[in-house]
């Protein structure tokens, strides 16, 4: 059999090397600082070897990187024929998590396949990638027609409102910027998409007014509270409602500085890391419980890196997504169809979008919003699906000269 | 660059994404050097505070010894049963999810909602979203985590007791508070574990979580109340001193109260160490995880000039005047060079009470008790009359003045076939019989009538410049802050009171004026060696107390003077030869102190006093030997005796005997130096 990373033509080599080596960097890091983040406890609960977390995270790769390779074996352009299907899939799916779906903290965002748990979020993100550049990827002349775009927009919309009730609020938006920018690329008017912009715009100003600032009986929107919470405090709206009874204030500001915490530590620990950090394993912030002990190997892996290197390690792994994401937009460019285009175009900027989002709530630039790390965060499901956006990527490559 | 060909590339919309990927990236950048470099102190800092606890440490407090380095104040290990709270935390977790249950069920009883029962019912609160109505709020968790703290860290204290066959009491109020100041730090459960205790935990190997036996140095005072007011005694710091620097913690220690404690406090005490401990998010330790920032100094050693042995014969000299209820002051001074060789005060009080802990009841009740104020060291700061003692000084001021020691003075007959003076219309009384007086007889009968008249003639001045040259009205200079001047004015002072005739009749047999019984050793000092009057000396040196340490000690220079009384040679002796014959002589007031091979020369004195509401009277005998070559001041006060004679030369001739016999090698005691 032909390996499926050689173009079938001309039979010579396609793997972006660059675009692997910056994954590849990642991936050890990522098993690196998992393994710092939650190795000790692990080795306390006497786990055998195998479950350790870190090796979950690398077993997690090998299936990803098996995955990857699976993909290469057909060209997008046919998969992109079961798109639909796999975004109706997606969506039983997150209808699933409803009825069948295993709750952790709170959140209802996994299915139980018995020694599996599967996040459907992150799969459907993948098939909602496939499904709209498939749709965006006919003649321009049809992306002028409101209709389509409409079409578009439901696309996004119905994951996103289904992964909001999880609720999942940092899933559910990452699929707007996606949508937007597929739709910026594939020509969509300009003036059609700055007016949906501008009215999302006003639309979210005055949902965040709602849900910051309305007295309870006033609230049309209903977040949960502890997400209501993460954004007043990202707003540094004061919790004590003005006229509150001393006591109502205490109770306010307790509350305020529990939802505080896992920001304000994740910046002491990334601050206190310094120019060159306290040293693998090193660093006391996650050791001592002060991140949240739930989260320091997922959501706030980027806090453990920083603290135990530093500003240079971070800037690091900053470079490393920058490989990545700068080889998609190449990859965007050089691709042979519309449709290659847009799919680099969309992992690219769904990519970019969890990156920002983590590392920026990390730093205080975002709210606290339940996303993972490409690559990075612990989560089998998670890093399947970043490995298979790369695959996408690896495949766009390889079939780019296919006619 | 490969990587950046697309920022300028022909194709308009992945430019666009490329520029916005690229300006993500190097906002969050830019953000992480704000962090991480820019304001890195400032979070090195929170990090550190938060999970940082620094912990003062407080030195080994120095030891007091008596001159021959005999042990009078030490250090004593003593054993407690501490509990590390960080150990129960599995069991404080395990309680509270138990817990939880029963007052979540009973809170759901109480709100109306049934229950789930049967298979589906339960299968389907599992899927319940959020269970209305149930949920703790933030006060009750913490009532209840309070709670179960309390049920676990009691019942294991309780299992310990039963173990040790005591009942160990812990008040959920003082856990509670232990939690909030320092749950890093062990709770200490059992304060003082006897020796039996301590075999019994060690040998059986108690497998209680979190439990550990520490030893911790204790103030231990190996002759209990021995020379109590001089040593001092210790109280519980309390102070902040700044100066030592920010601690979370300062792990109990002691600073002197009184005495040579407190005097010398700064060189006992050493510098404390300080320790960092590794906390965890919940504010426990992190494991075991402890560092010493900065070790403790130990303190230094004070060597003192006390004579143990000499001390302990005085003291029981001393209580044995009136069995156990005599208040009174004994002073043993070196004439030589000022060296106190002994110093007591009666009643005294057990210094170790202060450092178990006194009750208030008890401290009223026996510590502050009147008249007995134990707690007052009346050798040094207990102001008194000096009576007829006080006549040495007039005679010196006389003879210097041109008394003719030969010339008879005849006291004329009062009533009761007893002398008196009149002063004016105002009669004196006088022990002295009436009949005719020279010096000596009147120096050794005590002659009121003899000293007034002369006294009377010679004035306020050239007799109050006498008692200033020997220091009197002012400190006598030991360096213990319970130190007295007395009250002994200038002629010019005296005049400016208003003060008569009549008051110096009074001032001219040591009535009206005080001092204390550490003057009167300086006093009696230079009488015995001519005139040289000498600092206190109380401390001999200060030695390292750290044993490998090179350090060489700090002596304290011996024989001080203070100033030098020139007067004619003739004067010294007439006097010395005078105090002689008072204690030599069978008709001298002090004759009781007399002592074979011997020569004890002494004065007597009884002051009136008017104290607590009633007549009352101070007895002294003040003295030095032997006669040829003084080598011993010895000052005996008492309060309320019966005269200085009867009661305080009995207690004098104690001390001198004990001298004696040690000199002639005739009692087992350590030799002096």
């Amino acid at each position: 059999m032909i390996s499926p990373l050689v173009a079938p033509r001309t039979r010579e080599a396609h793997v972006d090397w660059p675009l692997w080596i910056a994954a590849f960097g990642l991936m050890l890091v990522g098993v690196a600082f998992i393994y710092s983040a939650t190795g000790d406890t692990d080795a306390a609960a006497n786990l055998p070897w195998w479950r350790y977390r870190a090796i979950g995270h690398l077993f997690a790769f090998i299936f990803g990187l098996g995955a990857v390779f699976v993909l290469c074996l057909e060209d997008y352009g046919r998969l992109a024929r079961w798109s639909l299907v796999a975004y109706w899939v997606s969506i039983v799916l997150l209808v699933g998590v409803f009825l069948v779906g295993v709750s952790r903290n709170g959140a209802k965002r996994w299915i139980d396949f018995g020694p599996i748990q599967f996040q459907p979020s992150e799969f459907a993100k993948l098939a909602f990638l496939f499904a709209l550049a498939n749709f965006l990827s006919r003649p321009p002349e049809e992306l002028r027609l409101p209709g389509n775009f409409v079409k578009a927009l439901g696309m996004a919309l119905l994951p996103f409102g289904l992964i909001l009730k999880e609720p999942d609020l940092g899933s559910s938006l990452v699929f707007m910027p996606t949508a937007l920018v597929m739709m910026f690329v594939a020509g969509v008017p300009r003036a059609m998409l700055g007016k949906f912009l501008a009215g999302t715009g006003i639309i979210a100003a005055l949902i965040l007014f709602d849900v910051l600032f309305a007295p309870p009986n006033w609230k049309f929107i209903k977040l949960e509270e502890y997400q209501r919470r993460r954004l007043m405090v990202y707003f540094n709206v004061d919790f004590a409602p003005s006229g509150a009874t001393p006591d109502q204030a205490r109770q306010a500001r307790l509350l305020q500085r529990d939802t505080a915490m896992n920001v304000d530590q994740a910046m002491i620990s990334i601050g206190s890391g310094g120019l060159t950090g306290k040293g693998w394993r090193l660093g006391t912030q996650h050791s001592l419980g002060f991140l949240p002990r739930l989260g320091a190997h997922n959501d706030f892996i980027f806090s453990v890196i920083a603290e135990e290197k530093g500003f240079l390690g971070s800037v690091t792994v900053l470079g490393l997504y920058g490989v990545v994401l700068f080889t998609g937009i190449r990859i965007a460019g050089e691709a042979r169809d519309r449709l290659g285009r847009l799919l680099a175009t969309g992992v690219v900027t769904l990519l970019f979008s969890h990156i920002f989002v983590n590392i920026g709530m990390n730093i205080r630039l975002m709210p606290v919003t339940g996303i993972p790390l490409p690559l990075l965060s612990a989560g089998g499901t998670s890093v399947l699906c970043s490995l298979v956006a790369i695959g996408i990527l690896q495949n766009i490559h390889l079939y780019r000269r296919h006619y | 660059m490969l990587l950046f060909d697309q920022l300028n590339k022909g194709d308009r919309a992945l430019r666009t994404v490329a520029w916005v990927a690229l300006g993500g990236l190097l906002l969050l950048g830019a953000q992480l050097w704000r962090l991480q470099i820019f304001s890195a102190a400032k979070y090195r800092q929170s990090q550190e505070t938060q999970s940082f606890r620094t912990v003062r440490v407080p030195a080994m407090r120095g030891k007091i010894l008596d001159r021959n380095g005999v042990e009078l104040v030490g250090n004593a290990p003593r054993y407690q049963l501490d509990l590390y709270l960080d150990e129960l935390r599995p069991q404080f977790e395990t309680e509270y999810q138990h817990r939880k249950l029963q007052v979540l069920a009973a809170k759901r009883a109480a709100a109306g909602e049934p229950e789930p029962t049967g298979f589906f019912a339960q299968f389907l609160d599992k899927f319940r979203h959020k269970k209305r109505g149930v949920r703790l709020t933030r006060d009750e968790i913490g009532a209840l985590e309070r709670q179960v703290r309390y049920t676990v860290v009691s019942n294991t204290v309780a299992a310990v007791g039963q173990r040790m066959g005591m009942a160990i009491g812990l008040s959920e109020e003082a856990l509670q508070h232990h939690y909030l100041q320092k749950r890093f730090l062990p709770l200490s459960i059992v304060t003082s574990c006897t020796p039996q205790q301590v075999a019994q935990i060690t040998e059986q190997g108690w497998t209680v979580p979190g439990m550990a036996l520490e030893q911790v140095a204790i103030r231990s005072y190996p002759h209990g109340p021995l020379a109590a007011h001089l040593l001092g005694n210790l109280k519980r710091n309390d102070s902040y001193d700044e100066s030592d620097g920010p601690f979370d913690y300062r792990l109990p220690d002691y600073v002197g109260g009184t005495g040579l404690e407190k005097s010398f406090d700064h060189e006992l005490r050493g510098v404390a160490g300080a320790k960092s401990i590794l906390v965890n998010s919940a504010g426990y330790r992190h494991r075991q995880a402890e560092e010493i920032i900065t070790p403790a100094e130990p303190g230094q050693n004070l060597v003192t000039t006390i004579d143990l042995a000499l001390q302990v014969a005085v003291e029981q000299a001393l209580n044995g005047v009136k069995a156990g209820d005599e208040r009174g002051a004994v002073v043993v001074m070196n004439p030589a060079n000022g060296d106190v060789l002994a110093m007591a005060s009666a009643p005294a009080f057990d210094p170790s009470e202060y450092v178990n802990g006194i009750s208030t009841e008890r401290y009223n009740s026996y510590f502050m008790a009147v008249p007995e104020r134990r707690l007052v060291n009346r050798a040094s700061i207990g102001e008194y009359s000096p009576g007829s003692t006080f006549k040495i000084i007039n005679a010196l001021a006389l003879l210097e003045n041109g008394l003719n020691p030969s010339e008879i003075y005849t006291v004329e007959a009062g009533p009761g076939g007893k002398g008196r003076y009149m002063l004016g219309r105002r009669p004196i009384g006088d022990t002295a019989p009436p009949g005719d007086y020279d010096f000596r007889r009147a120096f050794i009968r005590s002659s009121n009538s003899y000293f007034i008249n002369y006294g009377l003639r010679l004035g306020w001045d050239p007799l109050m410049r006498m008692g200033h040259r020997f220091g009197l009205g002012e400190l006598a200079g030991i360096r213990i802050g319970e130190e007295a001047p007395g009250f002994f004015p200038t002629g010019d002072e005296a005049r400016e009171r208003g003060w008569s005739q009549g008051n110096l009749a009074n001032v001219s047999i040591g009535q009206e004026i005080t001092v204390t019984p550490l003057q009167m050793a300086v006093v009696l000092s230079a009488v015995a060696n001519g005139g040289k009057v000498y600092w206190p000396r109380i401390v001999d040196r200060l030695e390292s107390g750290d044993v490998l340490s090179n350090d060489k000690p700090v002596v304290v220079k011996p024989g001080q003077l203070r100033s030098q009384i020139n007067l004619q040679p003739r004067n010294w002796d007439l006097v010395r030869a005078a105090m002689r014959d008072d204690v030599a002589d069978d008709e001298g007031s002090g004759k009781a102190s007399r002592l074979k091979n011997f020569a004890v020369c002494g004065k007597t004195g009884t002051a009136e006093i008017k104290g607590y509401g009633r007549k009352d009277k101070v007895t002294w005998f003040t003295s030095f030997a032997p006669y040829e070559a003084p080598r011993y001041v010895v000052i005996v006060m008492v309060e309320s005796g019966g005269s200085g004679g009867g009661t305080c030369a009995p207690v004098a001739k104690k001390v001198y005997e004990f001298l004696r016999d040690r000199e002639q090698g005739l009692t087992k005691g350590v030799a002096t130096k």
